[in-house]
């Protein structure tokens, strides 16, 4: 450990005390709390022994409209994002393109999924078409950086010997930047839908559909039992797609990228 | 100019006193002169950083020179000229890389020497005309590649890579053909075996390869004229003329222990 590096460990805990200072986080406070946990955890233990078929019913279809509003979003918003990706890849585009491409993007990146969401609840009214929006754009600004970052990774090489057959953009992007980034894009995909199911799952505190506005609502009204069913149900369903896409991955990504692996070996 | 129209007897490529250099500081390549008889076989040998592949790469204008003028069928390379783009489509480039599409198909990768020809529908959708498709089985047929044209590139062994990387050139129906190293780091025999091929096809077509190697002997029993390069000069022009080596820069004969200094230390 250089004195350089210690000095920089030093700066930032005291930021960390200092801050927490500031915005007046009490370790104390917390300590204080964690009965109030067992009491809901209590709460929720009993609501789920004497869990009825209407409720059952709700959480069914509130995640089914969850999960379809994460797919939706997710397919849309990665669809959108390719060609934008495309025009703000280096490799593929002058400056003159690719900068200002990657400023819109930048832009639509900076707001998070529920301030999105706020936006097209006013904009389309509440329910789930808002969520929906909310997750396309988020993916969008998303999504769009990690597509232009793989693209970026291209191998210069089938590049060079593509634009030396005298080959256009179009057709360089269909025989190279493809199916060279192939196992990236699919990877991506599969991250990306994962996470917005999570996202998506709380878009309903803003009124924007989903589990969420069952959650938000039996938390108004103190009834902390069946927001922690409805919890369960989230946590359940996000570790089943989590199990699904990595079964996907391991049978789809990672065998494309070991044979990059084995022709490096060559 | 000599105003010749590229024909069988013409010069196809020309340089006369190229410069050439990736930056500022460091030229790789001091007043070239040099032309090749169209459907020829002209090799270039020379230690590692002597200037061989930016040679090449001024004859498909990835790189334009700094001075002097290089001339491929009267045409100055330069791959951001429309009429230049349009002749690349019949100049051949294997790289030393070779450049393949690792995550794609054989027959998708010898396709591309097809795609300039190709309608937008045809290849976006990747339906190949039942020509081309003949074409490429046929061009696969040829370099032994018969039942792999659907095995992923990144599958196949390096005499195969080479292979496909030939086919794809001659997919593009070359009347040049610029290889770059592609038979060093293989074994005798399959070096043998490629350089066959392309003198196979160089027969039947007609085309003016020229290729860059590692090994002079090698350059020596295949190319009709041999460039030596050292520090990104042209040293000699070696030909063989009734079994002695003839350097026609000079009009001498050249004895073995020349040709030993160019031999590769590795080998």
């Amino acid at each position: 450990m250089t004195p350089k590096s210690n000095l920089v460990i030093g700066v930032i805990a005291a930021l960390v005390v200092a801050g927490s200072w500031h915005i007046g986080a009490e370790p104390g406070e917390f300590v204080d709390g964690l009965p109030n946990l067992w009491l809901v955890a209590e709460d929720a233990v009993q609501e789920i022994s004497e869990v009825d078929s209407r409720m059952i019913d709700a959480a069914f279809w509130s995640m089914l409209e969850t999960i379809l509003m994460a797919f939706i979003g997710t397919m849309v918003g990665y669809a959108l994002a390719f060609p934008m990706s495309l025009l703000a890849s280096r490799n593929l585009t002058g400056r003159w393109v690719y900068v200002p491409m990657r400023g819109i993007l930048a832009a639509v990146r900076t707001f998070p999924s529920i301030m999105w969401a706020l936006l097209f609840v006013i904009m389309v009214g509440p329910g789930p078409f808002a969520g929906i929006l909310a997750i396309t754009m988020y993916t969008l600004g998303f999504v769009a950086k990690l597509q232009y970052e793989a693209i970026e990774t291209i191998d210069a090489d089938p590049m060079d010997a593509a634009s030396s057959i005298g080959l256009s953009k179009l057709q360089m992007i269909r025989f190279v930047v493809i199916p060279e980034s192939a196992s990236h894009l699919l990877g991506q995909l599969l991250y990306m839908f994962d996470y917005n199911v999570r996202q998506t799952s709380i878009l309903g505190l803003v009124g924007a559909g989903g589990i969420g506005f069952y959650i938000m609502n039996y938390i108004k009204f103190l009834q902390y039992g069946k927001a922690a069913f409805f919890m369960l149900v989230v946590l359940i369903t996000v570790l089943i797609i989590d199990w699904v896409s990595l079964k996907l991955r391991d049978r789809y990504v990672i065998k494309s990228q070991r044979g990059v692996a084995a022709m490096n070996d060559l | 100019m000599d105003g010749n129209d590229g024909g069988p007897s013409g010069t196809i490529i020309r340089m006369d006193n190229v410069w050439a250099s990736y930056d500022a500081r460091h030229t790789t390549l001091r007043d070239i002169s040099l032309s090749v008889k169209s459907g020829i076989n002209y090799a270039i040998v020379g230690l590692s950083g002597s200037g061989k592949s930016t040679l090449l790469k001024l004859m498909n204008g990835m790189m334009v020179p700094s001075r002097g003028t290089v001339l491929v069928e009267d045409l100055r390379p330069d791959q951001r000229d429309g009429r230049f783009r349009a002749m690349m489509s019949r100049i051949g480039y294997i790289p030393q890389s070779l450049g393949l599409v690792r995550n794609s198909s054989v027959l998708d990768n010898v396709m591309m020497g097809a795609l300039p020809r190709m309608k937008r529908m045809q290849y976006l959708l990747k339906r190949y005309d039942k020509e081309d498709l003949e074409e490429a089985r046929r061009v696969l047929d040829r370099v032994g590649l018969t039942d792999k044209e659907d095995r992923k590139a990144y599958m196949l062994s390096g005499g195969e890579k080479r292979r496909v990387a030939i086919a794809r050139a001659f997919m593009q129906d070359p009347r040049i053909l610029l290889a770059d190293e592609i038979v060093s780091e293989l074994d005798g025999t399959t070096s043998q075996e490629i350089m066959n091929l392309v003198a196979g096809m160089q027969k039947d077509t007609g085309l003016t390869a020229i290729m860059i190697h590692h090994d002079i002997r090698l350059a020596l029993k295949f190319a009709d004229r041999v460039a030596v390069m050292q520090e990104g000069r042209k040293v000699m022009e070696l030909g063989v003329d009734n079994d002695t080596i003839l350097d026609f820069q000079t009009g001498n004969t050249t004895t073995q222990e020349i040709l030993e200094m160019y031999d590769d230390p590795e080998e």
